[in-house]
Parts: C-alpha cells; sequence; structure tokens
C-alpha cells in the first residue's frame, strides 16, 4: 500500500524515535508496500482476539478508569436522589443508603476518592509525557491533545458514515471522539469539584472572588452541579456505553479497559497510525499481520520477495 | 359528614364529658356552664361557618388559662344572657383576677402584644381588606391548649412534693405550671416552614398584596413573592425538607436569635434599619451559623430563582445549559445512529466471533475473505 502523506511522516518519526535498524526498516517498508490498498480489506481480514491484541493502556490508566466509573457512578447514584429529593424514586433510594444524611456522607466520600483519581491521572500523564520528551520519544500527535486533524477527520468520518466516502480516515491513537470525550470528562470533573465545594465551602470562595462576582458564582456553582451531572451521565449512558458496548462490532463490550489491550481490526480500523506505530515496535506484530494477509492471499509479490 | 352524625356525636362525647365532671371542673363562679355546657349550645353563621360554643369543663380545667375566670378575656359579658358578641377575646386584655407573681400587676400578654404589633405582621383583630391577610395571635397560636399528657402528674414526683407543699392540688397544678414551660414547645424547622408558607406560599394573597402594593406606589420586598419558591429550592430549604434541624429556617434569619420567643413576634420587613435581613445587618445573620461571612458573603442571595424579574443572570444561565443539554443529547444520539447505519453498511456484525466483526456482506463490496 502507498502510505498517504501523514501516515508516511508517522512511519519516519516511530522509526527515528525507536532507532529502528536498517534491516528492520526495509522489514517494515517490505510490509506495507505488499499490504492492499485498501485498508478496509486489511481490517476485515485480521484475526482479533476478544480480549484485545495490541497493548494499548496502562495499568495506571486502567486504575484510574477504574476509580474514575466506579466513582462516578456512585456519585450518580447518591447525588440525584440528594438533588431530586422530592421524586418517588429518590426516597427507596436514599432509604437504601440509610437515609438521605447517609447518602450526603457517602457523596462526599466518594467525591474525594474521584478528586484522588483526578490528580492520581493529571500525574501520571505529566510524569510520562516528561519521561517520554527526555527519551526523545515524544509525539504530540500521540497524545490526546486536539489537533486540528481532529477537525478533518470529523468531517471524512461523517462523510464515510453517510457512504460518501470509502475508507474512514486514518486516525490515530486517540481519534476525535476519544478526544471530545476525554475533555468532556475533564471538564466535567473540574466543574463538579468547583461546584462541589462551592457547596461545602461557600464562604471561602466568596472571601476569594470580587464582590460582584461572589453571588453570582455561587449561583453558576447551583445550576451548574446537576445540569453538569445529569449531562454527563446522559453522555455516558449515552455516548460512551454506545462506543464501548453497543456499537456493531464492540458488543457486549471491550475488554480494554480490563486487559489494557485493543483489538487488531479496531486499531487498524480507527486507529491507523497507532498501529503502523505498533509495526514498528512490535516485530511480533509485523510477522502476526503478513501471516494474516499471506493466508487470505492479499499480500502482493514485492513483499514475498522481500521475505526471501 | 352528614350533620346528624356530628351532631350525634357531640351528644356522645358530651355525655361522656359530662360524666367526667365532679372529677376535674374549674371554679364556674361566674355561671357561664348554665348554658355552656350543653353540647348543642352551637350555631351557623351567616357566612356558613359551623361554630360551637361548648366548653367541656374537665378539658378546660387542664389547658394553661384554667386559672383564668371566663370574664377576665371575655370582658364584654356583662349579663346573663349575654348581647351577641362583635370583636370577641384580644390577646392584649389584662386579667385582673390573675396577679403577675413578679409585679403584683394583673397578667397581660401586652408586652408580647405590642411587640406584635409594631411588626410589619400587626393588625387588629377584626379588620377588613388587605390587612385582614396579616396574621392575628390565633393564626399561629393553634397549638393545642390542652396537653394530655399534663393530666396525671407522675406520683413519684406529686408524692415528693406533698412532703412539703402539703396540698396535692397545689403541687399538682405548680407541676403543670412548671412541666410545660421546660418543655421545648419552640417549632421544629420544618412546623416553622410550614406555618409561614400557610400565608407566605398563597398566591392569590401574594397577588393581591403585590397589586395593592403597586396601587398605593409602596415598594414592597423583592422576594415577597417567591419567598418561599425561593427557599425551598434554596439550600437552606432543601435541608430542611431532609429533616435537618440546623439549618435555617424563616425565623432563623427574620428574627433576632437573641429574646428568641419575642423577637418572632416583631419580624420586620428587609428596607426596615432594625430587621436583621436589612443590608446592613445581613453579615451579622449569616454570622449567626456562618463563621467565616464576610460581606461578600453575605451578598449570596438566600432566595435565588431563574425568574428574569429577580435574577436576570440566572435566568439566561439556565437557559443557555438547557439549549447546551439538549444541542448535546441529539448531537450524541444522532452521531451514534449515524455510525452505527455507517458500519452496518460496510459489514460490520455486532459481536466479534470466530476472530472477526467483519462477517456480515456488505453492499460496497470488499467483503472479508472466507
Amino acid at each position: 500500500m502507498q502510505l498517504s502523506k501523514q501516515a508516511r511522516d508517522i512511519l519516519e518519526t516511530s522509526m527515528r524515535q525507536n532507532k529502528t535498524k536498517e534491516a528492520d526498516r526495509k522489514d517494515i517498508e517490505g510490509l506495507i508496500s505488499a499490504l492492499p490498498q485498501d485498508r478496509v480489506l486489511i481490517y476485515k481480514n485480521v484475526v482479533s482476539n476478544p480480549i484485545g491484541d495490541i497493548y494499548r493502556y496502562s495499568v495506571h490508566i486502567r486504575i484510574q478508569h477504574m476509580l474514575t466509573f466506579v466513582t462516578f457512578l456512585t456519585l450518580a447514584f447518591t447525588g440525584l436522589p440528594i438533588y431530586f429529593f422530592e421524586s418517588f424514586w429518590a426516597e427507596p433510594l436514599n432509604s437504601m443508603m440509610g437515609g438521605v444524611s447517609i447518602t450526603r456522607v457517602i457523596h462526599r466520600t466518594i467525591a474525594a476518592v474521584m478528586i484522588f483519581s483526578m490528580i492520581y491521572h493529571i500525574f501520571t500523564i505529566t510524569l510520562g509525557s516528561i519521561w517520554r520528551i527526555r527519551h526523545g520519544i515524544f509525539d504530540i500527535r500521540r497524545t490526546i491533545i486536539p489537533m486540528y486533524k481532529d477537525v478533518q477527520d470529523f468531517k471524512e468520518d461523517i462523510l464515510y458514515f453517510s457512504g460518501k466516502r470509502e475508507q474512514r480516515p486514518e486516525m490515530d491513537k486517540f481519534n476525535y471522539k476519544q478526544k471530545i470525550h476525554y475533555f468532556a470528562a475533564a471538564f466535567g470533573n473540574l466543574v463538579m469539584v468547583i461546584s462541589g465545594s462551592s457547596f461545602l465551602f461557600p464562604e471561602v470562595w466568596a472571601s476569594i472572588l470580587p464582590e460582584s462576582m461572589a453571588s453570582h458564582f455561587q449561583e453558576l456553582m447551583r445550576l451548574s452541579h446537576p445540569h453538569e451531572a445529569l449531562l454527563a451521565l446522559l453522555v455516558i449512558a449515552f455516548w460512551h456505553w454506545y462506543n464501548v458496548h453497543l456499537a456493531p462490532g464492540r458488543f457486549p463490550m471491550q475488554w480494554t479497559f480490563l486487559t489494557g489491550k485493543i483489538t487488531r481490526e479496531h486499531q487498524i480500523e480507527e486507529h491507523f497510525l497507532e498501529y503502523l506505530r505498533n509495526l514498528v515496535e512490535v516485530p511480533e506484530e509485523r510477522e502476526t499481520l503478513r501471516d494474516m494477509m499471506e493466508s487470505r492471499e492479499l499480500l502482493s509479490e514485492t513483499d514475498a520477495s522481500q521475505e526471501t | 359528614m352528614n350533620i346528624k352524625i356530628i351532631r350525634f356525636l357531640t351528644v356522645l362525647l358530651g355525655m361522656v364529658a359530662c360524666g367526667n365532671t365532679a372529677q376535674a371542673s374549674f371554679e364556674d363562679d361566674e355561671g357561664c356552664l348554665i348554658c355552656h355546657k350543653y353540647p348543642n349550645m352551637a350555631r351557623i353563621t351567616d357566612d356558613g361557618a359551623r361554630r360551637s360554643y361548648y366548653v367541656m369543663p374537665e378539658i378546660f380545667a387542664n389547658t394553661v388559662h384554667r386559672n383564668v375566670p371566663c370574664r377576665d378575656c371575655h370582658t364584654y359579658i356583662k349579663e346573663l344572657p349575654h348581647k351577641p358578641v362583635d370583636t370577641g377575646v384580644t390577646c392584649n386584655t389584662e386579667c385582673h383576677s390573675v396577679k403577675n407573681p413578679a409585679t403584683g400587676k394583673p397578667f397581660s400578654h401586652g408586652i408580647i402584644y405590642d411587640a406584635y404589633s409594631k411588626s410589619v405582621h400587626g393588625r387588629e383583630k377584626i379588620e377588613d381588606g388587605i390587612e385582614n391577610d396579616k396574621p392575628y395571635c390565633i393564626t399561629c397560636h393553634t397549638n393545642p391548649l390542652y396537653n394530655p399528657k399534663e393530666e396525671a402528674p407522675p406520683k413519684h414526683v406529686i408524692d415528693r412534693c406533698v412532703l412539703c407543699h402539703e396540698d396535692k392540688k397545689f403541687a399538682e397544678q405548680w407541676y403543670k405550671h412548671t412541666s410545660r414551660r421546660i418543655k421545648e414547645v419552640k417549632r421544629s424547622s420544618v412546623e416553622i416552614v410550614a406555618l409561614c408558607s400557610s400565608c407566605h406560599a398563597d398566591e392569590k394573597l401574594i397577588d393581591r398584596h403585590v397589586k395593592k402594593a403597586k396601587d398605593d406606589n409602596r415598594t414592597l420586598g423583592k422576594k415577597f413573592p417567591v419567598a418561599v419558591k425561593s427557599y425551598e429550592h434554596s439550600f437552606h430549604g432543601k435541608l430542611t425538607q431532609y429533616g435537618f434541624t440546623k439549618t435555617a429556617n424563616c425565623l432563623d434569619c427574620h428574627a433576632e436569635i437573641d429574646n428568641y420567643y419575642k423577637s418572632v413576634h416583631e419580624i420586620l420587613p428587609s428596607r426596615d434599619q432594625d430587621s436583621p435581613v436589612h443590608k446592613e445587618n445581613r453579615v451579622e445573620t449569616c454570622k449567626r451559623c456562618h463563621v467565616y461571612a464576610d460581606d461578600n458573603y453575605a451578598n449570596l442571595d438566600p432566595h435565588p430563582t431563574s425568574h428574569k424579574d429577580d435574577n436576570i443572570f440566572r435566568y439566561y444561565a439556565e437557559k443557555i445549559y438547557n439549549v447546551i443539554g439538549e444541542i448535546v443529547i441529539v448531537a450524541l444520539v444522532g452521531l451514534s445512529l449515524f455510525e452505527t447505519i455507517g458500519r452496518r453498511r460496510d459489514g460490520v456484525a455486532w459481536r466479534l466471533l470466530h476472530g472477526s466483526s467483519w462477517r456480515r456482506n456488505s453492499k460496497r463490496g470488499r467483503d472479508r475473505k472466507v
């Protein structure tokens, strides 16, 4: 396959950063040139293990995800019956936890765990990035930071879904959906922490802010906490659970949050640029892909000659 | 309920009650019970209200007013049978038969009545028009004057009293007097909110007063029309609904905390400089509970609403939030559906089986090689 300019750049950067040897370079180039030009044929014909083939998330990220989703659901489960105290469904939920006074204590305690998870995450990604920069293997395109390319990817993806493109765009380790999702969650978390703290410590916030803002801020926070909570719950329910549980090919669930691994077909379909890096970093993956493609007679002659 | 049944029950109750008169009656020196002992002593007023004038002696003998002869309050009764009553009992009447043991003067509720008269709620007992909406003493003092628990003072206490105060009746009376005053009679937060709401949440009443103030070109408190609703949505209101007793109820801010029992009778509008919720006094009022409160804190709105007239900032903030929420939901559901259709068209199956999710045949070709 002939790589696009972007993909070529990613591949070159990865090989340079990984100090790939000449023999390996040849191997990679050979494999890529022998792959069919149509990427659809690659991800449709590879064999994937449902619990994941390719390493994606470190154990820290998996723990943070676990902490975040457990605290998020518990906070929603305790927060909603506090806010909608008078609703018919709130009463049994509050009773289940020992009354609204206990629900409130649980809510605040779990909030502390959520804040810990947030700090832990910031710590992990900061130290991880510093480590990568110092070792010369940092690539901003491989991070969650939004780029202009994401806008293009979004446009291209919509065109693909509506049948106007043959291929999905070549997306990086984190695609536009994941970036929106990540920053929605990060922003939401921040809003919840700030607004929650303004309920717990209203005097502190009032003394920090200028007089003209103090009241507006408090009111905005009172609106934000329940609104953001409902919005987050809806985003989680409609979108995240759709993406990782309900979407075709992902049903009943992706195991990535436990195993830290992504399936091969998913990586090639939605994170092709990251898959190119995988080919550089994991020699076994090259072998596996080559075998799979060969068995389905999808490798062109050029590579076969390279192999011998 | 059928009027006959009511009458029957009243008579039955009267008969049962009459059977006990010998045990605990009060001194009827004025002969009021000659007529008022009859359970059927009642009438239906021109307005259709049912009024009973029946006095149950054994019940009255256990009320706080048991030692007050009828005509100390019903001063307008000069002869028997008496003339129709106009105003009835007002609560500032001096009781000539009961002396205040501290001053030796005739006892009266004058002090508290004066305080109430000067408050925003003050009115005469009989008022016309809008003044009639204000509460009179008995609007709030609906607490039972008769306390069944006082009917039989504990024997072990009375036995001890009579060792020195030989008269058992005196000991029992004294027990009733002191035990009632030692007991906490302050209403709970929920009860206070319910009491204030009985008028301040009445929309017709609010409309009447808003209109009248406008006609008179008089300023009304900014929060007057939304007082109860906004309180219910505030933190204080919610916590009170949860049953927390330490959260501020209406009186915790609108009355002085010193000399509580008096100050709740002299509530003033916020524009009055002596009101604890007057602009100048708010910090001190907040500090009663929020010890670190400062000027900024006192500016926080304790009665927040999203009404455009009341708080335009919050009104638009809520609008924007709602629009964002709706857009997000539509966008996410739309994108998810779009994605499902797009990828299904290309041959994806729901589950990853036998190593692939792309087992279906696609209309666009390029299928998985079997």
